[in-house]
């Protein structure tokens, strides 16, 4: 993605689709900070996305062959439960929501980092991958960049906060 | 099944998240252009679940049946998803979640063709 270098002219807007209220000046002034409008947004989908792949994906596979690989199934479908815990939290932005959102961002850090080496440490465990197995390198190594970015976020709202 | 349809989604997602990632860089929210491009998007996705759906009423099987029908609901609402997103985040940070959508729909294009090879990207 393109980093930005925030334009100061303002844009012209030949349809605004949908704009309930006065129509806002384009381009739009530096978000207030929420996770719920600004970069936050962006974090909030790709969060929503990975929340509905893990838990979809362990559902299926605990459903149809849950004895092939008991552990690698059960620990998608905790990564699943974190990622849908982190969306929601990320998604409402209150003070509290922003704590727990902190703490599932970190379980995920250290979830990816710890199944992440024990895939690689003991493969016989992981017949079938999980999103968190070689640290997330089924799912282009985002499971491992996701924290990291979220954590940052979630400081620079604290610190503005 | 020919790859045209499957390579044609892979192209147009890779296309509008390009172009939603020049309309975040320029600092502007999502306008009807990149509503149309999603719309686009979509019905290229539909077509591609016709396809497959088809394929399934012919009796043909992938190994990963579950997982099969789950990308056949999961993609058609990726486009409409960012297209709602963008219509609430009027901020350069809407057209940046399509970016997100479009990526996505081409990744989901290519890990569809690994559980089902039966169907050529």
């Amino acid at each position: 993605m393109s980093e930005p270098t925030a334009p100061s002219e303002p844009a012209a807007s030949p349809e605004p689709v949908a704009s309930p209220g006065p129509v806002a000046p384009e381009p739009v002034a530096p978000e207030p900070d929420s996770a719920r409008s600004g970069p936050g947004r962006v974090l909030v989908a790709i969060y929503a996305l990975f929340a509905l792949a893990a838990s979809a994906r362990a559902g299926v596979q605990i459903a149809t062959k849950y004895g092939d690989a008991p552990v690698a199934y059960l620990l998608s479908a905790f990564a699943g439960l974190v990622y849908i815990l982190a969306t929601v939290t990320l998604g409402v932005g209150s003070p509290l929501a922003r704590r727990i959102a902190v703490l599932s961002c970190s379980v995920e850090l250290v979830g990816v980092l710890a199944v992440g080496t024990w895939s690689v440490a003991d493969p016989a465990t992981f017949p079938d991958a999980t999103v968190w197995s070689g640290y997330g390198s089924g799912y282009g190594f985002v499971p491992l960049v996701l924290p990291v970015f979220g954590l940052l976020w979630l400081r620079r709202l604290s610190k503005r906060a | 099944m020919n790859g045209v349809v499957p390579t044609t989604v892979i192209v147009a997602g890779l296309v509008l998240a390009g172009y939603a990632g020049v309309t975040t860089a320029r600092n502007r929210r999502m306008e009807v252009d990149l509503l149309v491009a999603l719309g686009v998007l979509e019905v290229l996705v539909l077509v591609l679940v016709g396809l497959i759906v088809a394929k399934l009423a012919g009796g043909a099987r992938p190994a990963g049946l579950g997982t099969l029908i789950g990308y056949l609901i999961a993609m058609p609402v990726v486009p409409v998803a960012a297209g709602f997103w963008g219509l609430l985040e009027r901020s350069r940070w809407g057209p940046a979640v399509i970016v997100v959508a479009g990526l996505v729909a081409a990744v989901l294009v290519v890990r569809l063709h690994q559980i089902w090879p039966v169907i050529h990207v």
